[in-house]
């Protein structure tokens, strides 16, 4: 057993320590949520230059063929920061379904990812359905040897900016995902900002006329493909929560040593002592779950899915302990949004509502 | 032992009633509050003016004041049927911490100019207590107030000034002496909001609202008469305030009207994981009202809330917060989308729920439930050292 990061890993974690600490502060980031994207395209392009997003892409399709760990060390990273850019939505979520598709132009796709000048999303979400994501309303029907689309899709990440979808939907009472020009006649989008800054869209298409190649999956290739995307997902977000935990509970350490009332820092006081210490062993126990899962999902080990969902449950429990105590121990400042602190809650509580939340994937744990 | 109103008591409450569902109340407010949606100053005015239009603003001042004169039991019964009702919160400033300060250690002329006003919310007022260096140690306040001939002058900052963008005055603990003892040197300022040299900058909290504020005084000119009782007293009547500012900070109505909303909204989805926390939740908040209710029987007999207070405050903002998280749990991944307090215009909104936005507002505001009035930290010292002897 060796549950050491190799040097290449070390490598890659310091060079996005580096980056966010030059480009990232708090001040940076506001100015980016400001922006009219809602991330930075400066940034997207030394993501394209330092070769991040090539991360999880195989070799053929121009990637670098690195695993879910090298994923999870960038999240964990990006968290820390607090990171915006759409990365989950572009490089892991779109690129896990199109790397795992037939489509004929796939590579080229992904190469354009790559390279920064390509954006694509996943649109998963539904107004009615929950987190029951494949019992989806939007349909593909087949008339006259024409596909057509017709539905709409909610909460979709980056939906404001991407130049492709790649869609759920239901085709003869089976899944599909299909791919979608973001340009193409017959689909509407609205963009609104989201609870911790980032952005996210609804689609709706009303008779959206599809070539038979967009059909990128159907039927059980179809589910196994999204399940895939949805592991790595989580996976993904948890890690970023990972980082975000450490950097609260760093954060909140600081702070409270920094801080003076009652002619002390208020770092002395024992309640406070404890509840840094509980925030710290959150960290650490969610780590461990991180680790485990991204191990496992690496060698397809059958019990992934339940350690995807322990992991979820865990992130969703401790990042609100985390996040919470957090905001109590900077007392005002921390419901300030001008201190970073609020934002980690923020972001939080968006993370445990993405891909199922802790209850969610309590139920799905115990049906196992 | 009895635990029951009387029959005076219940016809009190059924006149509380019928006046709150009346045409005259405000109409626009209603609406408003059963959306979820922030009120407007002019919101704020138009209720307070309807409560005193009916005779209750005085709801907890004596009469020889303008106050009602209502027992406990009526206050209690009055604060219950506003939640019912979805009214906003009587804004506590004037009324409940500056109005009875001045009507217990003012002179005859403060009483005279400024009680009325407070009653028929002619003068919005804020708190100026809290400063950057100094929140859970107020005692160590800093913003001094030197007497130069008939006037203070003020300099320094307050800050997490609740609505102080709204006010026309502000109550202000300042250090006029350097003393041994940190409270000693303190007095109580009334200062017009008007005054040359007082600056108020936004801060907007984590739910993108702009509720509090610093505020800052820059050789600030306040006239000698505008100070409450004796230079040097400002922390006694401060502490006497904090005792009246503990009268429902439980918040119990208000999350009963709550937790009601919430339990339609689950019905519907037949969701039993949150229907075993709500019942969880609701068996806290019968323990919370009935340790209310012994504080108001215990006041009811003359007698003084004491530490036992800090229970209120303490578990009534604990279950406050719990049933916000519960009612972003209802909404799920459908709390993404969230632009700020005023929620989406009605050409823009997004699919989900309508209490998404509403729910994401209330879970990031309320983690100042737990900070403020006296930090839930400081409110177990408080127990620990009155009560436990520790």
């Amino acid at each position: 057993m060796n549950l050491n990061y190799s040097d290449e890993q070390n490598m890659l974690r310091e060079q996005v320590l580096k980056f966010c600490e030059t480009n990232y502060d708090f001040i940076d980031r506001e100015k980016i949520l400001d922006s009219d994207y809602g991330y930075s395209e400066d940034n997207w392009k030394q993501f394209a230059e330092l070769g991040w997003l090539a991360v999880p892409f195989k070799e053929d399709n121009g990637g670098f063929n690195f695993g879910p760990i090298e994923l999870t060390v960038l999240f964990e990273e990006f968290g820390k920061a607090l990171v915006v850019e759409p990365y989950l939505s572009s490089v892991v979520m779109s690129g896990t379904i199109l790397e795992g598709s037939n489509h004929p132009e796939k590579s080229s796709i992904i190469e354009k990812i790559i390279s920064g000048e390509h954006q694509v999303s996943v649109a998963y979400a539904e107004p009615n359905i929950g987190y029951n994501f494949l019992d989806c309303h939007t349909t593909v029907s087949k008339d006259a040897n024409v596909y057509s689309l017709n539905g709409s899709k909610s909460l979709v990440l980056n939906g404001g900016n991407a130049d492709q979808f790649i869609v759920l939907a239901t085709h003869d009472n089976s899944p599909a995902l299909v791919l979608v020009e973001a340009d193409v006649e017959g689909l509407s989008i609205q963009s609104f900002k989201t609870l911790d800054g980032q952005t996210c869209g609804e689609l709706t298409f009303e008779n959206v006329v599809l070539s038979l190649e967009s059909i990128l999956a159907i039927g059980d290739e179809a589910e196994l493909l999204f399940n895939k995307m949805l592991d790595i997902s989580i996976l993904c977000i948890s890690a970023e929560a990972v980082g975000a935990m450490t950097a609260s509970y760093m954060k909140t350490v600081q702070y409270t040593k920094e801080r003076e009332q009652f002619a002390q820092p208020i770092s002395n006081f024992q309640v406070l002592q404890h509840r840094m210490v509980d925030m710290f062993i959150e960290t650490e126990l969610t780590k461990s779950l991180l680790i485990k899962a991204t191990l496992q999902l690496d060698s397809d080990d059958p019990e992934t899915r339940n350690t995807i969902s322990a992991l979820k449950v865990q992130v969703g429990k401790a990042g609100r302990l985390v996040g919470q105590h957090a905001v109590q121990l900077h007392g005002g400042m921390g419901v300030s949004n001008e201190m970073s602190i609020g934002h980690y809650l923020k972001r939080f509580t968006a993370i445990d509502s993405m891909f199922g939340n802790t209850q969610h994937h309590i139920n799905k744990y115990k049906a196992k | 032992m009895d635990i029951s109103f009387s029959e005076q008591d219940l016809q009190f409450q059924e006149e509380i009633r019928a006046g709150l569902n009346g045409s005259e109340f405000p109409a626009h407010v209603r609406e408003k509050q059963e959306k979820g949606t922030a009120l407007s100053k002019q919101d704020m005015i138009d209720f307070h003016k309807f409560i005193h239009s009916k005779g209750w603003m005085g709801y907890n001042w004596p009469v020889e004041y303008g106050g009602t004169g209502w027992s406990p039991v009526q206050i209690y019964l009055f604060l219950n049927e506003l939640a019912l009702a979805q009214c906003p919160t009587i804004l506590p400033f004037g009324l409940s911490m500056v109005g009875p300060v001045i009507y217990t250690f003012g002179n005859q002329e403060q009483k005279d100019r400024f009680l009325p006003d407070i009653l028929e919310f002619n003068t919005w007022w804020c708190q100026g207590y809290s400063e950057p260096g100094s929140g859970s140690d107020l005692a160590s306040l800093k913003t001094k107030a030197v007497l130069e001939g008939n006037h203070y002058v003020v300099n320094g900052s307050k800050t997490w000034t609740t609505l102080a963008q709204n006010a026309d005055w502000i109550f202000c603990l300042v250090r006029t002496e350097t003393t041994q003892k940190k409270q000693e040197g303190i007095s109580f300022l009334l200062i017009d909001m008007n005054s040359p040299g007082i600056e108020v900058k936004p801060i907007i909290t984590i739910d993108g609202d702009h509720e509090v504020n610093s505020v800052f005084f820059t050789d600030v000119k306040v006239p000698a008469d505008q100070l409450i009782g004796e230079e040097g007293k400002g922390w006694t009547y401060a502490k006497f305030l904090l005792a009246h500012e503990r009268f429902g900070i439980a918040g119990v109505p208000v999350v009963k009207v709550q937790l009601e909303k919430l339990k339609n909204i689950t019905s519907e989805y037949n969701d039993a994981d949150l229907s075993k926390k709500i019942a969880e939740l609701e068996i806290d908040l019968e323990a919370l009202e009935f340790t209310e209710l012994r504080t108001l029987a215990a006041i009811a007999e003359g007698g003084h809330p004491g530490a036992e207070s800090s229970i209120l405050k303490i578990r009534g903002t604990e279950i406050q917060q719990r049933l916000t998280e519960l009612f972003v749990e209802a909404a799920g991944q459908y709390i993404l989308p969230y632009e700020g307090p005023d929620g989406f215009d009605t050409n823009r909104t997004p699919a989900g729920p309508d209490y998404a936005s509403p729910s994401v507002a209330q879970y990031l505001n309320y983690r100042k439930t737990s900070i403020y009035g006296g930090s839930n930290e400081i409110q177990k010292n408080i127990i620990a050292k009155a009560i436990l002897g520790v």
